[in-house]
């Protein structure tokens, strides 16, 4: 480290970074664990909604599923 | 305001008389040039680049969770941080051996692309061309302005100014037209890039991995009616670049003279192309050159690799004029890369940061700037690379390489062809940029606004790709991931000014080494432990002087348009020293223009 003289550090370098025991977003699994996302990269209603989402999907199957945006 | 420092003596006392401008402010930190000028002569002789502000982002990144360094990275700028997270994204990326899904990629894309927008427009319309104004002209070569004003603008039907004078006037500061245009444009783009990342300029919505943003229709449609929506103040801009740019090689025979250098250019590519991306080292080659902006080095004109893995391997960071101690002695960090390539000491994934702080002297060490060059095989030679502000390098390169195919850009035939469609007033434009003769002012300056065109296009085509891939359904846009305890990785992309790249050391799961190299070394850098000075200094050094006011009056506006060519952000003051210890202050500021100097 360089030689400057500083004061003694108030945190860890890493604190910011995680809390042990918190689920880690980017852990493996994460994707299949989000509801509505579907592992071939498309999505249906539920990516949008909990509320009926089956009413909300595309009335026919050669449909996209598009988010409602 | 910087203390300007007595340089030492000058050799011709009476005729050199010695200027210094400190700090130009950038934004990434403080710049100060000091020059010695032959007004005899009217001619530069002698240039220092300076910075005295130490960031000290490779001292404190040890030890912290590599997944922020995005993040953390992100705030090394106030003006383009967006380009730091996307060059961490990758280099986090070739580290955890993931790449972002197709999506994501378009969506980052077209971000970085509504930031070159945003921040070419706002510094060429609003901080370089202050230097171009009518009040600016006024001041220094009112026989240029007398001129314009008697000469009509060849591009008049595209961007409606009669004379030359009246595009002046048109850039004049909080009055003029294209200024506040532009103020209105930036504030759109800057709309733009928020759809896609989140928030300006430090992305909400970028990690390794992929983006947070949603793929819905609407982000792309708002995206493409604000992208619909400039496409004529682009258009005229090029008009209006070429016209003013031409008339002032015809009224100051010589300028072309003004902030040359040897075309010795680096650009490390953009656009990342989903289809090849796979962010492993082993394959860097193959999809660096699949990039939409190319990477490449040019020397003398000639480009002599488009391979990332050969760039990457070249780079040496050099001190010699550099408030650092030397870390050759040091343990290094990663001895072979994946290829089992031998890595020089030198290079930033060994390096390690000593900083020494210290008196400046012009004599010896005079700057926080390390010296970063590329080490080329050939000839032995560390070559003081420039960005050429950023566009000039990266049209360079996308042009002699060829590489780049797509129907709204295309390189061939050493050109970059441009074509952008109909829009609200203006008909469909092809455009057309070739390597000019010389890598000086004008033409770092012109590359400037063909880029906006390059980015505005290239972002056409990818909203087209994303919209297809969003109509077949695919929402994807995050990859999941585990951070290996031990592993390196690096990042190439171009901020908006230039070369960006990120080279990163993980042990034990946290950050071992980080280094980023931004354009700003690489421009701005010192003299080197050979003695080579930096593209600042070597640009600045011998040219000469066209302003008519004489040294009591002298505003520096060349020297200032030669080192703002090269895109160093804001300039803020301007604290004039005359040799003999008169001191002349000017609190200036030229966003008020000449006048208020």
């Amino acid at each position: 480290m360089a030689p400057i003289r500083v004061g003694e550090p108030d945190v860890r370098p890493d604190a910011t970074a995680h809390v042990s025991g918190v689920r880690e977003g980017n852990a493996l699994g994460s994707y299949e664990m989000e509801p509505g996302h579907h592992i071939d990269g498309t999505a249906d209603a539920r990516r949008s909604t909990g509320i009926r989402p089956r009413d909300r999907n595309p009335i026919s199957p050669s449909m996209p599923n598009l988010p409602p945006g | 305001m910087t203390a300007t420092e007595q340089m030492r003596a000058a050799e011709k006392p009476g005729q050199i008389v010695e200027m210094a401008w400190d700090p130009i402010t950038r934004i990434i930190g403080n710049l100060g040039i000091y020059t010695k000028i032959d007004f005899a002569n009217r001619r530069v002789t002698e240039c220092h680049s300076t910075s005295s502000l130490f960031r000290g982002y490779s001292v404190f990144m040890k030890g912290k969770d590599p997944r922020d360094a995005g993040f953390i990275t992100s705030r090394i700028c106030g003006i383009c941080g967006d380009n730091h997270t996307t060059c961490s994204v990758y280099a986090q990326n070739m580290a955890y051996g993931i790449a972002n899904p197709p999506m994501a990629e378009w969506i980052i894309n077209l971000g970085e692309a509504a930031e070159y927008l945003f921040d070419h427009t706002i510094f060429q319309d609003n901080l370089v061309f202050v230097d171009f104004c009518e009040a600016m002209v006024k001041e220094t070569n009112p026989g240029v302005l007398a001129r314009a004003e008697a000469t009509a603008s060849p591009r008049a039907e595209v961007h409606g100014m009669r004379t030359i004078a009246d595009i002046m006037r048109a850039l004049n500061p909080f009055e003029g037209q294209i200024y506040n245009e532009a103020l209105r444009v930036s504030r759109i783009t800057r709309e733009m890039f928020c759809l896609m990342e989140g928030r300006h300029v430090h992305p909400s919505t970028l990690y390794p991995g992929g983006v947070g943003t949603m793929p819905e229709p609407t982000t792309f449609t708002d995206y493409l009616s604000r992208l619909m929506e400039i496409l004529d103040f682009v258009k005229k801009a090029v008009a209006l670049n070429d016209d003013l740019f031409d008339f002032w090689y015809d009224a100051l025979p010589g300028y072309e003279e003004v902030g040359r250098r040897r075309v010795l250019l680096g650009c490390w590519g953009a656009f990342q192309d989903p289809n090849v991306v796979d962010y492993r080292y082993e394959n860097m080659t193959d999809w660096g050159r699949a990039m939409f902006v190319t990477p490449g080095i040019v020397v003398d004109g000639k480009l002599i690799t488009t391979d990332l893995v050969k760039i990457n391997l070249g780079i040496r960071i050099l001190l010699g004029s550099s408030f650092y101690r030397d870390w050759v002695n040091e343990e290094p960090f990663v001895e072979r890369d994946p290829l089992g390539n031998p890595v020089d000491i030198r290079h930033p994934w060994n390096q390690t940061t000593f900083p020494e702080p210290q008196k400046r002297d012009f004599g010896e060490r005079y700057s926080w700037v390390m010296s970063p060059r590329w080490f080329d095989e050939r000839t032995g030679d560390h070559l003081a690379l420039d960005t050429g502000g950023g566009p000039f390098a990266r049209l360079y390169v996308t042009a002699l390489a060829g590489l780049v195919d797509t129907p709204y850009v295309t390189a061939s035939d050493g050109a970059v062809k441009i074509s952008l469609p109909r829009s609200r007033t203006l008909p469909a434009l092809d455009l057309r940029w070739s390597p000019p003769a010389w890598s000086n002012t004008i033409e770092r300056d012109r590359a400037r606004v063909y880029f906006v065109a390059y980015a505005a296009a290239m972002a056409l085509h990818f909203l087209e790709r994303a919209m297809t891939r969003l109509r077949s359904g695919d929402t994807r846009t995050f990859t999941d991931f585990e951070v290996p305890d031990e592993t390196i990785g690096c990042g190439f992309h171009e901020a908006v000014r230039g070369v960006l790249s990120h080279h990163m050391v993980v042990r034990d799961g946290k950050i071992a080494n980080y280094h980023p190299y931004p354009p700003t070394p690489w421009n701005g850098s010192p003299r080197d432990s050979f003695g080579t000075p930096g593209p600042y200094e070597d640009a600045v050094q011998n040219m000469p002087i066209f302003e008519e006011n004489g040294p009591d009056s002298f505003k520096g506006v060349d020297v200032m348009r030669a080192v703002r060519s090269f895109d160093p952000c804001l300039p803020c003051g301007v604290h004039m020293y005359l040799g003999r210890g008169r001191t002349l202050r000017t609190v200036h500021s030229p966003m008020f223009g000449a006048s208020h100097g």
